[in-house]
């Protein structure tokens, strides 16, 4: 008797999730940036140059985990 | 008893943000970089694939420079903005807008490079990655040696004088 019983199927490519999953990191990471720059900015606009940097900085960390990912997805998916 | 003269302030150009010299070294750095990682990947593509490895080394090495550039970019071309009534909407709208078009673009890049007969995928996708993490490396290096004075932005008005 088998053990298992199927109760739901996925069909077509599973690597279609990694690149929901690529996604959903780097847009919780960028919204975070994005959001405390503009925080920051509120509270002290003589400060914008240096929250631009460092928002740089950040946003630049956070994407290159979607590009990869994206990357990954496509080129591994034959 | 005398009354300071000052002017108003919205006669005054605004500042520029100090982050402008910066984002600009980043672009012309990450110039150099992509060149130098363009020259090997083609190198070792041309060496393990051939034409085909030479071609898809290029692409993905320009791809990773120019999208993570981007973000630069757009940021520069905001902060001229810099100063306006809508200036911190124009900002994000700028930057946000330019990240999200990023994306779209290299997703139907992607989709359109990935079954060519001329790419290699394994060259491609090594060279995209070797773009992004070398750019990453140049960012983090630009930011840590510039120097930045801690409040920079803010525009003064003039003395006052006596009349």
């Amino acid at each position: 008797m088998d053990s298992t019983t199927v109760l739901a199927e996925l069909t077509g490519n599973i690597a279609t999730v990694g690149y929901g999953l690529a996604a959903i990191g780097p847009a919780i990471g960028v919204g975070i940036v994005v959001g405390k720059t503009i925080e920051g900015v509120a509270r002290q606009p003589e400060l914008a140059g240096r929250l631009q940097v460092l928002m740089y900085i950040g946003i630049a960390f956070t994407e290159a985990l979607a590009f990869i990912g994206i990357a990954t997805y496509f080129i591994f998916t034959n | 008893m005398t009354s300071p003269q000052t002017t108003p302030h919205d006669t005054h150009k605004p500042a520029q943000p100090t982050s402008i010299p910066v984002l600009r070294r980043i672009l012309v750095y990450g110039g150099w970089l992509a060149l130098g990682i363009a020259v090997v990947g083609a190198t070792l593509g041309g060496i393990f694939q051939g034409g085909v490895g030479v071609v898809s080394a290029l692409i993905g090495t320009a791809m990773a420079v120019v999208f993570m550039g981007i973000t630069a970019g757009s940021i520069l071309l905001a902060n001229r903005f810099a100063g306006h009534e809508s200036a911190i909407g124009a900002f994000f709208g700028i930057v946000m807008g330019g990240w999200l078009l990023k994306f779209v673009v290299f997703l139907a890049l992607m989709f359109l490079l990935r079954d060519q007969p001329w790419i290699s995928p394994i060259v491609l996708f090594l060279s995209i990655v070797a773009g992004v993490i070398g750019s990453l490396v140049v960012d983090a290096v630009v930011v840590m040696t510039s120097r930045m004075s801690y409040v920079s932005d803010v525009t003064l008005p003039p003395a006052p004088t006596d009349a």
